[in-house]
């Protein structure tokens, strides 16, 4: 009985890794902010949460399908500053959406191929991707400005059966996430494609027949879009383009990631797991803010915390 | 009787070496085949082609007399060949039932994986097998053996006719392993034909009903195995006979090096002593798992002894040593210590053979000092040992099991140890390695060193060691000349103890 609670709070025996302590960790978080301010349970404090908190929710998804297969995604921040770019070229909607997401999977594949066919390190891949994007980002739109179509704005501005915008956005961000990762067998063959990463048993995966290569490119592919996503919400928030509003995200998701348990050498993680992890840093950096912490602080703070909960996570050597 | 599988004049050639060379083998239904030769002869090669790991570069493979090929694995399983690889291929972080139908999953509605199907036929496929785990278990959970039963269980349930089994008791115990043989039997009773690769002949003997011998590639034959004995066997495989394995034993013996006393490994065992002179090779013997591994690993302080005390060249070695310094410690007081798993212990696998062999000779250095090359300690090691790779620079990952076995222990004979504990000296070693191993033991005896060894195969320990200490329960209960030992002397003592 002890040992199954255990197990549970310490995720070591299960696939999903460690996602149960960075959930009471919200929890705590949310209960001491509550106690605190007392306004933190009011319905537009956690909209204005969940608003805030959407993008890196995005784009900590997409990076959940290449941290699984044993990668990283760099160039995801600069990505999401580049779709705010493009979406503020100016143009009917119905051309610019599709055009990001278009251009976020040919961004996807180049990394894809670049790790999965020309093994280039994940790490060093995406990184030079990203100078890429930022570079090109640059060239279109070298300060911040421009106009995002309206329907853009609406979708996440404004309401849809008497519900806020960034409820659906959530839904749709997470049913097609679930599909990809838990419900389909996409989903089961990057676990196991990470999985043999992480215990190496490289070639496990390959000799049973599942695409390696090909799943791999699509799981960047996927990183990719979700942080076109990303940056799609991001745009309609500020309304403009900007080329530097995407900076950081790539390692605020990866953080994300990592406190939601998944682990880095791939084949352990989940999507709730990682949805719990941006939370807690949404959480964390929206609580220090009512309580008047300095930026500062807050960072060192995220940094200490990043550290605490991946320490916890080191798993028995045959449990991956 | 037709062939179920017939492998007809296959080669291979791996860059410019040549791993086969025409080579036939035929697999009857309801037997099963064991494949024997030294490590590198081209059994694995052999096996891996027949599984879709290689493409052969000529011959032709026949399944009931029709020409098959395989492009990958995964035709050859649905063409019913079924493999438990030396290193297993199943995901740790998937469950057994996600493992069975990785890269086939069943869908479901809206295109998910119909884990209900899943599980229900991976549960009737361990049932068939008598093994009573659920589905949903993760791999990781599963002990070694474990999960080899559940590789036979995906081959049954993939209705495979064909089942190759490639070192498959190397990390068993004897449980274990007699457990592996009733499942092999059921098969074989199935009418299933089996390929079994082994190096221990106890095994091949008890379960085999044809051998077929490979040396350097090529065939040697094929005989029933009521026409061959232990002594035969070893003669196919290296052209020589088994008393020539063993090197000489000690005439003389020195002052005692390594003297344990009144030492307790448990909390409720007897106390017992124990001594090692220079010169002399001593074994530990006994079934397996009797507290052989946990003695020495008492010394090294992996274990905390529960009291004695320990001399080593008659000074007293200060108790306890933690875990943490034992093997330093040790190492100070000229004592090399050569774990059983050389690829997860004993070697750094991605490095090459000079770093393998000089990291002991640095460890007596300064941490700042400048680091040495030691090349011409090396090659003395290396040509010593006659380490077969094209150069000090070559990784270890890259040798053969016996080559990377001599490795370790020329890491510690190139650092002038005068003890030796060493842990299986050829555990998953081809014979001709065995045979050189020993004698590297024994010419360090002969000058003078002192060598504890402890091994699961008791012929090993009759033949190499001068003295042997019968351990059981976790305390010595015997010791005999191993000149006179015999198998069964040696478990009449453990049990009668």
């Amino acid at each position: 009985m002890r040992q199954f609670f255990l197990d549970i709070v310490t995720g070591q025996r299960s696939r999903q890794g460690l996602w149960v302590l960075p959930l009471l960790m919200a929890l705590a978080i949310v209960a001491f902010l509550t106690v605190r301010t007392g306004h933190m349970l009011r319905p537009d404090n956690l909209l204005n949460l969940l608003a805030q908190a959407m993008p890196l929710i995005i784009t900590a998804i997409g990076q959940t399908f290449v941290v699984l297969v044993g990668g990283l995604d760099l160039s995801v921040g600069a990505l999401i500053s580049f779709s705010t770019a493009i979406l503020a070229l100016g143009g009917p909607a119905w051309i610019l959406i599709p055009a990001v997401f278009l251009l976020a999977g040919l961004v996807g594949l180049i990394n894809g191929v670049a790790v999965a066919r020309l093994n280039v390190h994940p790490i060093i891949a995406t990184l030079a991707m990203q100078y890429i994007i930022v570079g090109v980002t640059l060239v279109l739109r070298p300060v911040a400005g421009g106009s995002v179509p309206r329907v853009v704005i609406e979708s996440v501005g404004g309401t849809f059966l008497g519900l806020p915008m960034q409820v659906y956005w959530g839904v749709v961000v997470v049913l097609v996430a679930w599909k990809l990762l838990h419900g389909s067998r996409f989903g089961l063959h990057l676990f196991a494609i990470g999985g043999g990463v992480a215990s190496g048993a490289e070639d496990a995966a390959h000799n049973v027949g599942v695409a390696v290569k090909r799943n791999v490119i699509f799981a960047y592919v996927a990183s990719a879009c979700f942080a076109a996503a990303a940056g799609i919400f991001l745009a309609g928030r500020i309304v403009s383009g900007d080329p530097t509003v995407g900076n950081g995200y790539e390692i605020y998701a990866i953080t994300a990631v990592a406190v939601g348990g998944t682990q880095l050498s791939g084949g352990i993680g989940s999507l709730h797991g990682t949805i719990i992890g941006a939370m807690v840093l949404a959480l964390l950096s929206n609580g220090m803010t009512l309580l008047n912490v300095s930026p500062f602080v807050q960072t060192a703070i995220q940094g200490g915390i990043l550290l605490l909960v991946v320490a916890m996570q080191t798993r028995r050597k045959m449990g991956l | 009787m037709a062939g179920l599988i017939e492998l007809s004049d296959i080669s291979k050639s791996f860059g410019g070496s040549v791993a086969l060379d025409r080579v036939s083998l035929e697999l009857f239904p309801g037997s099963v085949h064991a494949l024997m030769g030294e490590n590198g002869a081209g059994k694995s090669t052999l096996m891996k082609i027949l599984a879709g790991v290689h493409r052969p570069d000529g011959g032709a493979i026949f399944k009931n007399g029709r020409e098959i090929a395989f492009a990958n694995p995964r035709e050859a399983l649905e063409a019913g060949i079924s493999t438990v690889f030396q290193e297993l291929s199943l995901l740790p972080n998937l469950t057994i039932a996600e493992n069975l139908f990785l890269g086939r999953e069943p869908l479901g509605r809206f295109g998910s994986v119909d884990y209900r199907r899943m599980n229900a036929d991976t549960k009737s496929a361990l049932t068939d097998l008598g093994l009573d785990l659920a589905p949903d278990t993760l791999v990781s959970e599963l002990s070694i053996a474990e999960r080899q039963f559940v590789e036979i269980a995906h081959g049954i349930k993939a209705d495979a006719s064909v089942f190759i089994l490639d070192e498959p008791t190397a990390a068993l115990n004897a449980a274990d392993v007699e457990i592996l043989n009733r499942h092999i039997r059921r098969l074989r009773d199935a009418g299933k034909a089996i390929v079994y690769i082994s190096h221990r002949m106890d095994e091949i003997f008890e379960i085999c009903d044809a051998v077929t011998v490979l040396k350097d590639g090529r065939l040697v034959g094929t005989r029933p195995l009521s026409e061959v004995n232990p002594a035969s066997l070893i003669a196919m495989m290296v052209g020589r006979e088994l008393q020539d394995l063993f090197p000489e034993r000690a005439r003389t013996r020195g002052e005692v090096l390594l003297a344990v006393k009144d030492f307790r490994i448990g909390t409720a065992t007897k106390p017992f002593s124990l001594s090692v002179h220079a010169g002399e090779i001593i074994g530990l013997a006994g079934l397996e798992g009797q507290g052989q591994q946990r003695l020495v690993r008492s010394l090294i302080g992996q274990f905390q002894p529960f009291g004695g005390n320990v001399a080593i060249k008659g000074k007293q070695l200060p108790l306890p040593v933690t875990p943490s310094s034992g093997v330093r410690r040790l190492r100070s007081l000229g004592v090399g210590y050569v774990p059983e798993d050389r690829k997860e212990e004993g070697l750094f696998l991605a490095l090459p053979i000079a770093y393998n062999i000089a990291i002991e000779l640095h460890a007596e250095c300064n941490e700042l000092s400048i680091a040495r090359g030691y090349r011409e300690v090396i090659a003395d090691a290396m040509a010593r040992l006659n380490i077969r790779a094209s150069g000090a620079s070559m990784i270890v990952n890259a040798l053969s099991g016996g080559n990377q076995q001599k490795v370790l222990l020329g890491r510690y004979l190139a650092a002038d140890v005068d003890i030796l504990i060493v842990e299986e000296p050829t555990r998953g070693v081809d014979v001709g390695a065995k045979s050189e191993i020993y004698k590297l033991l024994r010419d360090f005896a002969d000058r003078g060193g002192a060598v504890l060894v402890l091994s699961r195969d008791t012929v090993e320990m009759i033949g190499l060691c001068d003295r042997l200490y019968v351990v059981h329960d976790n305390t010595v209960v015997a010791e005999m000349p191993a000149a006179t030992a015999t198998e069964h002397g040696i478990l009449d003592a453990a049990l009668s103890a």
